[in-house]
């Protein structure tokens, strides 16, 4: 049976026998108005929606409070805590919760509150310079293999692949198990020296389809520059999946730092940071395991607080995936 | 002996393995008759855990725990140890030198193996000659590394020879007044023809001439030793036997001591470390033993050289709490030290002028430290490196230590880990370690000269900080040439005065032997080498 052809029997294309029209004429339906362009608004812009979008989300406020506090206590923990995290006192080992010790001491006889608190700084460095630097390597790889097409297209994809398929944690601790010196910085380098595939394939993608858009396509009639048009017109456009993806890398290289920390070969014990404290406490776990719970907590919040903020800003950005 | 052995390294000991009781320490001298020990003669048979040999039950291949236990009691060597570390004669009738160099050994008469044959002269010359000699592949072939002609680079014979049935002689590299201490050592013990014959009766009966035969050897089971009736010297067993009982597993022999299933524990597991003075009581043994950790300091960093290097060693020295981290970080497993050597070593004292380096005080430090700064700046952000392998866990005592250098003298401190031990050994080869570094020392011997030689002496195989003091080197070889063993632990502690004042090496603390006995069993004591003395153990049917 053909599929246009309803109960009656009458093709659906064909008018019905005593009717006239499909629609009313513009003029009599009452939609002019409608569709009128507001001469009197300020015109939406993706950025002013996600924006009116955010603001009603509970979500965004919790995840923007959370990682507000983190940032703030990771660029001045002092002004949380006036202990030091490296004034150990043996003889205070494991001993429980005293006044100026709301979380009390762990196995080195070290304030784990301060510990804590001067904890985050590192995730927090580690998290924004890696996430900074994917972003720069992605985007670059992504957009000249969106954009030019071609050879340069198949060479980039090729080494995205090569660098997709290795696992970020194991080349990671690989490379870290070799590096002479740790800091800050060597821990998001070589995180990000892994991390930016996914970001570039993502780029590559949204460079191709914004690429093919009308606007580009009179940019270029009108005799712009192929460079020009990518800085000037495509990447622009390009940024929404690009924020989105790198909100959320930012939380999950939190947890490589950590991972690495933990298993000893991320950022040196000289550096305070929540893995290695983990790490720690994990040797007292059967006569203290309280401890464990102050370094995992403030990781689990940190990295909390980034993903949800990139939930936000996906739905914000991304109509079509907005839950309903 | 519990640990493997490679010629010139210091040795590491890794897990709490030792036991020992016995802490005092200079009281007897070195071969008066041992004080009758409490105890009646009993026919109860004693069981004692132990793990399945590694090899032939043969003194020359027997270097760990499993074996040991057995050789030691079904050999007797010219000396046996007691319960202090001292030495007692066994089967010699004397052992003579005019120079401490050249030895004359006489053996005493009428001993013989369980085989029946007679044990001579020869039977000592040649199972030393073939222990010594490279290419046999023996074990304990390190031990014999002070006698003339040794080698482990080539095949060489050491100068042993007999003069007749009951005579030898002994001819070592440089003198020693201490060489009698050395012969209780298994290393030295006699063997019969029947080795050299046929070797593999040792895999099944073994032919000694010790205190206990051999009675049955089921392996990965039980090793029945009975008493020997023709032996005839002084460790006569109180007991009706020893079976050694194999376990795989200690958790389940400590199960086994608790259920009074097992006599006598020689290692108490991990697991119980907490607990096992509780469970235990006055059974329960956590004693030093004959090993000494230290950091030692190395003499090609700047900072530690000259009198302001003397003056910052001190001051790390007085900046740690021994005590502290070794009743917190090592829950009691560990003694902190008072002297280079150890407390289960005939000779010991704590008292040793200049051994109040070793005491903790935090004050005392920070002015060393300044004195120190104020002669040769380092600056503030100086960071003293403690530097240790890591694979196994040594980064919790670093931190302690590191934690309680920090608060004392206001510098950094950092661990400095090498991902394994054989990168460690390397820096500490060829001298790059970037500050000061773990080492530790397990004795050959009881004596003291065995932990100050060939750690300290200028040149020497395990003396990685490659400290060099001829006043020191002048000392040792003057105790080395010292008419009686008592005058040479005299100069030995002199010698140590040096290392005080000097501080080549920081000492931190002793290894514990923890070990425990059941209700079943009395007059239980544990040697110098943190083994049980089995002979003297009393066990009623």
């Amino acid at each position: 049976m053909p599929e246009n052809i309803d109960v009656t029997g009458a093709r659906r294309d064909q008018p019905r026998r005593g009717q006239e029209h499909f629609v009313a004429p513009v003029d009599e339906g009452g939609l002019g108005a409608v569709d009128a362009v507001s001469t009197t608004q300020a015109p939406k812009s993706l950025w002013g929606d996600a924006w009116a979008h955010m603001r009603g989300n509970v979500l965004f406020w919790v995840a923007g409070a959370v990682i507000a506090l983190v940032v703030v206590v990771a660029v001045a923990p002092g002004l949380f805590t006036s202990i030091g995290p490296r004034a150990c006192d043996l003889s205070q080992s494991l001993s429980g919760p005293a006044a100026g010790h709301p979380f009390g001491f762990d196995f080195q006889g070290c304030d784990i509150y301060s510990r804590t608190v001067y904890g985050a700084r590192a995730s927090v460095v580690v998290g924004v310079l890696a996430t900074a630097m994917v972003v720069v390597i992605g985007t670059i790889v992504g957009a000249i293999a969106g954009y030019f097409g071609g050879w340069f297209d198949t060479l980039l994809s090729r080494l995205t692949d090569i660098f997709f398929a290795v696992p970020l944690v194991l080349a990671a601790i690989v490379i870290m198990s070799l590096m002479s010196t740790r800091t800050s910085f060597t821990v998001a380098l070589v995180l990000s020296l892994f991390g930016w595939p996914q970001i570039a394939r993502i780029t590559r993608g949204t460079v191709m389809s914004v690429k093919n858009n009308e606007f580009v396509t009179a940019a270029r009639s009108l005799g712009m520059g192929r460079v020009g048009i990518l800085l000037r017109h495509v990447l622009p456009n390009s940024t929404a999946p690009i924020i989105v993806y790198a909100t959320v890398a930012l939380g999950t290289f939190i947890v490589a730092e950590a991972t690495l920390s933990y298993l000893g070969i991320g950022l040196p014990p000289s550096i305070v940071s929540w893995g290695g404290d983990i790490s720690k406490a994990q040797n007292s776990i059967r006569v203290a395991p309280e401890i464990l719970f102050y370094p995992a907590g403030g990781l689990a919040l940190t990295v909390l607080g980034f993903i949800m903020m990139g939930d936000v800003v996906r739905d914000a950005l991304d109509p079509k995936a907005r839950k309903r | 002996m519990k640990i493997r052995r490679y010629a010139g390294v210091t040795t590491f000991i890794v897990a709490g393995a030792l036991a020992l009781t016995a802490c005092s320490g200079g009281s007897s001298g070195s071969n008066d008759e041992p004080s009758d020990a409490a105890g009646e003669a009993t026919t109860g048979i004693v069981s004692v855990n132990g793990t399945e040999p590694q090899n032939p039950l043969t003194p020359g291949m027997t270097n760990e725990v499993g074996g040991g236990l057995a050789v030691k009691n079904i050999f007797s060597g010219l000396v046996y140890y007691d319960s202090e570390g001292a030495s007692h004669n066994e089967m010699a009738e004397s052992i003579e030198s005019e120079d401490n160099q050249h030895w004359t050994i006489t053996i005493q008469d009428g001993w013989t193996f369980s085989d029946g044959t007679p044990v001579t002269a020869e039977s000592y010359v040649k199972a030393w000659k073939y222990t010594a000699l490279l290419s046999n592949g023996q074990n304990q072939q390190y031990f014999f590394h002070d006698f003339a002609g040794w080698s482990d680079t080539e095949d060489s014979e050491i100068a042993v020879e007999a003069v007749d049935e009951h005579t030898f002689t002994v001819e070592l590299i440089a003198p020693s007044a201490d060489f009698q201490l050395w012969l209780g050592y298994s290393a030295f013990m006699p063997m019969p023809d029947v080795f050299f014959e046929n070797p593999d009766i040792y895999s099944d009966a073994p032919v000694g001439n010790g205190p206990y035969v051999v009675d049955s050897w089921e392996h990965e089971n039980v090793i029945s030793l009975r008493p020997n009736p023709d032996y005839k010297g002084p460790r006569t067993p109180k007991n009706g036997g020893i079976d050694i009982v194999i376990y795989t597993d200690e958790n389940t022999a400590y199960n086994d001591l608790l259920s009074d299933n097992l006599d006598i524990i020689t290692n108490v597991p991990s697991s119980a470390f907490a607990t096992f003075e509780d469970d235990l009581g006055d059974r329960a043994i956590n004693q030093p033993a004959a090993v000494v950790q230290v950091v030692q300091v190395p003499e090609w960093r700047e900072e530690f050289q000259g009198e302001a290097g003397k003056l910052r060693r001190q001051a790390i020295s007085q900046a740690i709490d021994r005590e502290q981290v070794t009743e917190t970080v090592f829950g009691g497993t560990r003694t902190p030290a008072t002297d280079f050597t150890s407390p289960v070593i005939d000779g010991y004292s704590d008292d040793i002028p200049g051994a109040e380096v070793l005491q903790f005080d935090a004050e005392e430090a920070k002015r060393l430290w300044d004195e120190a700064e104020a002669m040769d700046p380092l600056g503030a952000d100086y960071t003293l490196e403690i530097a240790s392998n890591a694979d196994s866990d040594h980064q919790t005592w670093v931190d302690a230590v590191c934690n309680q250098v920090r608060n004392a003298l206001d510098i950094g401190c950092e661990f400095y880990p090498y991902p394994t031990f054989d990168e460690f050994l390397n820096a500490r080869d060829d001298a790059s370690v970037p500050g000061i570094f773990r080492g530790g020392w397990q004795a050959d011997w009881p004596s003291m000269s065995n932990f100050l030689g060939p750690v300290y002496g200028t040149g020497a195989g395990s003396n990685d900080a490659q400290y060099s003091n001829p006043a020191f080197d002048e000392k040792l070889k003057e105790a080395g040439q010292a008419a009686t063993p008592d005058e040479a632990t005299a100069l030995y502690k002199e010698a140590q005065q040096i290392l005080f004042e000097d501080l080549p090496g920081i000492p931190l603390w002793y290894n514990n032997a923890t070990a425990g006995y059941a209700e079943t069993v009395g007059n239980v004591e544990f040697g110098w080498d943190s083994d049980p003395i089995l002979y003297e153990v009393t066990k009623s049917e």
